[in-house]
């Protein structure tokens, strides 16, 4: 009964937080608009609740010797197959440090919370980390939605944060002006749409080419635009546009239009669930063009769901899952967790040798020298070359990978970096 | 002409997924005057079922589509004695019955979370993926499947209505309960009735949408659509609720097709707005006093 009690008061408390934070950064127009979620959130804070209620004196107990290491991303919803696999990464990575004697002779404690699929959570997951947590660093999140509206409670708090798989421009860069405090370890949406529409053009001869798109979605336009302009720059011709809205399952009115202005090529720049659906019903329709997308597709689910559907589509990845460089890491995931590595791991595992490097060289905990050493990286990580640039936070001149899927395998083509 | 006809064909085949969650919808709504919001959550633990039923235990689909509409049936019967059955016997008022319908919703949909997972499942392939090609026009397999069903279930239960004894009892409790139940028919039986009946439609419904698409803990949120398509065709009538959901199927596909996906939803919503201002009882509704 006491139990129960502490929970309702805890709750009680959270709640009141949560409405202060909606209540004095938003207008009320807002608050009305995003009621939705505020309930939501408030049903999740007190789930949350009992969550720490049960952990809270393991976190305070080993307060001493200890570096804390944030970690965001979606632990539900469609792409909790990634978050997973980049906490489970980072975990891992950290344990094994601390069993060789620690950072700077500290344990490495992860944090990680779930963004639920939502940039509002992504934000208070940010806000609790840096506030009540107090971590060093953060890595995470996944997707540029949730990386761009992080920034400004990251440079409030003055904790630098590594995003894994965040491609859109502007999770770095706002305005030609660098976000101090967000940095990145893959390459930006402009370099892949360009690197598919390069690779479409030049090397696999295409001169006609649709897109299907998510129009609720940062990352599938901003894809979509840089394919379109490099495409058509090289001469080649966009015979359809297309779009939907995330959460659509029925994509045969587009795919049918598409059919119709019969292009060789077809632009998926969206995310596998998404992809398998949508290839199967184009194969449904009776439409053969080649199937190309970006870092959304490679998954087992989308074999799983579409083999037929996908075989012999082209993909443009972040690195080569065959290459030897990784082949270590994936031994070592495969042996602690029994699961196969998925893309976002690569990209979290060298996120965490960036915060490693970076606390070596600055020699401090201090998450604004952190920042200042990331500013300077220069390593080699398993997804190739990370060096970053002062001036757009990127790693710059990193090859893209091309995979063709043939029979259900994600076979590598070549390295490619369009011209 | 043959991409027109094609479009039309993806239209009746959404439609129809919406039609039968639909019926289930305004079947409830026919006899208790309110929006059984939990009915999304029915149909996704159906699909759930189905999903095991034919990837863990085995059994050949029939009998799979069979044990879902079962489990589901039994589910819609336990949420009626839960959350609804002791407001109606206190006859507390409609709002309150919304509130708890949205509130088992909840319960059901987090439930699945928490125990199975909140990752998307993939049904086995039970049918083909090839479609029958008839000249330029693709017509899939599961979406004939799916349209042959809807027909089927819609047909028997028009039959079960209008042609049974237990049929004429639900009529009679749907034209007022207080009177039926002084002429001596069981309500409490009758609704129970319906919502079992409710229940076989979204078991169904839940393992035919998990085998087209996907299976995923927040399917039920589709219901909101076919929820639309029974206000658009009439709450409370079963063949304005097939019309209405084929009609905002097609719609749909056509505003897609032939202006812009973007602007789907809007024009469609648009459009559902515009009918209930002129007629809103809906295409085919019966007149009531209360409106959800």
């Amino acid at each position: 009964m006491r139990d129960f009690l502490d929970l309702n008061w805890i709750g009680l408390y959270n709640v009141a937080k949560v409405m202060r934070v909606y209540g004095t950064r938003q207008s009320i127009w807002e608050v009305g608009v995003l009621s939705m979620n505020f309930r939501r959130s408030v049903i999740l804070t007190l789930a949350a609740t009992a969550c720490l209620l049960l952990t809270s004196s393991v976190g305070f107990a080993s307060l001493g010797g200890t570096v804390k290491l944030g970690w965001i991303g979606s632990l539900t919803g469609d792409q909790a197959v990634w978050g997973q696999c980049e906490l489970n990464t980072v975990k891992m990575l950290a344990e094994e440090i601390n069993a060789a004697g620690g950072l700077l002779g500290a344990k490495i404690q992860v944090i990680g919370y779930d963004t639920r699929g939502d940039a509002m959570e992504a934000v208070n997951a940010v806000r609790r980390l840096t506030s009540q947590d107090k971590v060093v660093t953060i890595i995470g999140p996944n997707t540029s939605g949730h990386a761009i509206p992080i920034s400004s409670v990251l440079e409030e708090m003055k904790v630098p944060d590594i995003a894994t798989v965040a491609t859109n421009p502007k999770v770095t860069v706002v305005d030609g002006k660098v976000k101090p405090f967000n940095f990145r370890v893959c390459f930006i949406d402009p370099y892949q749409g360009a690197v598919a529409a390069g690779y479409a053009y030049d090397v696999l001869k295409f001169r006609k080419a649709a897109v299907l798109y998510d129009v609720a979605d940062d990352y599938s336009q901003g894809l979509t635009e840089f394919f379109i302009s490099t495409f058509t720059q090289k001469g080649g011709q966009i015979v359809a546009k297309e779009a939907f809205k995330f959460g659509d399952s029925d994509f045969r009115p587009q795919l049918s239009k598409i059919k119709a202005a019969n292009p060789e090529v077809i632009f998926m720049p969206y995310f596998f669930k998404e992809v398998a659906l949508s290839a199967n019903q184009a194969r449904e329709l009776g439409i053969k063009a080649t199937l190309m997308g970006g870092d959304g597709w490679p998954s087992e689910v989308l074999i799983e769901m579409a083999a037929d559907a996908v075989n012999g589509s082209y993909v443009v990845n972040h690195l080569d899952f065959d290459d030897p460089d990784v082949a270590d890491f994936k031994a070592r995931y495969t042996k602690k967790y029994g699961l196969a590595v998925e893309l976002n791991g690569f990209l979290a595992h060298d996120a965490f040798l960036v915060f490693v490097d970076a606390v070596k060289r600055a020699n401090s905990f201090n998450p604004v020298a952190i920042r200042d050493a990331i500013e300077t990286t220069k390593i080699k990580g398993i997804t190739g070359n990370i060096n970053i640039d002062k001036n757009t936070h990127n790693p710059e001149g990193k090859d893209a990978a091309i995979i063709k899927i043939v029979n259900g395998n994600y076979v590598f083509q070549q390295k490619y970096s369009p011209k | 002409m043959a991409q027109l006809i094609q479009q039309l064909i993806n239209g009746v085949s959404i439609g129809s997924v919406y039609a039968l969650m639909a019926v289930g919808y305004s079947l409830v709504y026919s006899i208790m005057n309110f929006s059984n919001f939990a009915h999304g959550g029915v149909i996704m633990v159906g699909s759930y079922l189905g999903f095991y039923l034919l990837k863990a235990a085995k059994l050949p689909f029939p009998t799979a589509l069979a044990g879902a509409a079962l489990g589901a049936a039994l589910l819609a019967v336990i949420v009626e004695r839960i959350a609804y059955r002791p407001l109606r016997t206190r006859s507390a008022p409609f709002l309150y019955f919304i509130i708890s319908a949205m509130g088992a919703s909840m319960f059901i949909e987090n439930f699945v979370v928490a125990t199975i997972g909140p990752t998307f499942k993939t049904y086995p392939a039970v049918f083909s993926r090839m479609p029958f090609e008839i000249g330029p026009l693709y017509v899939g397999r599961i979406d004939v499947l799916i349209f042959v069903t809807a027909a089927v279930c819609l047909i028997g239960l028009v039959y079960f209505i209008d042609r049974t004894k237990l049929g004429k009892a639900v009529q009679a409790t749907s034209f007022n309960q207080r009177a039926a139940s002084l002429m001596g028919v069981n309500t409490g039986l009758v609704v129970t009735l319906v919502f079992a009946i409710g229940g076989l439609l979204a078991g169904v419904a839940g393992v035919l949408f998990g085998m087209k698409y996907t299976v995923y803990p927040q399917m039920g949120g589709i219901t909101i659509k076919s929820f639309i398509a029974a206000v658009f065709g009439g709450l409370g009538s079963l063949p304005g609720a097939v019309i209405g959901s084929l009609l905002l199927g097609v719609i749909e596909t056509m505003v897609s097709g032939y202006f812009s996906s973007n602007y789907r939803d809007l024009i469609s919503f648009t459009l559902l707005i515009a009918v209930l201002v002129f007629r809103p009882i809906g295409l085919m509704g019966k007149v009531t006093e209360e409106k959800a």
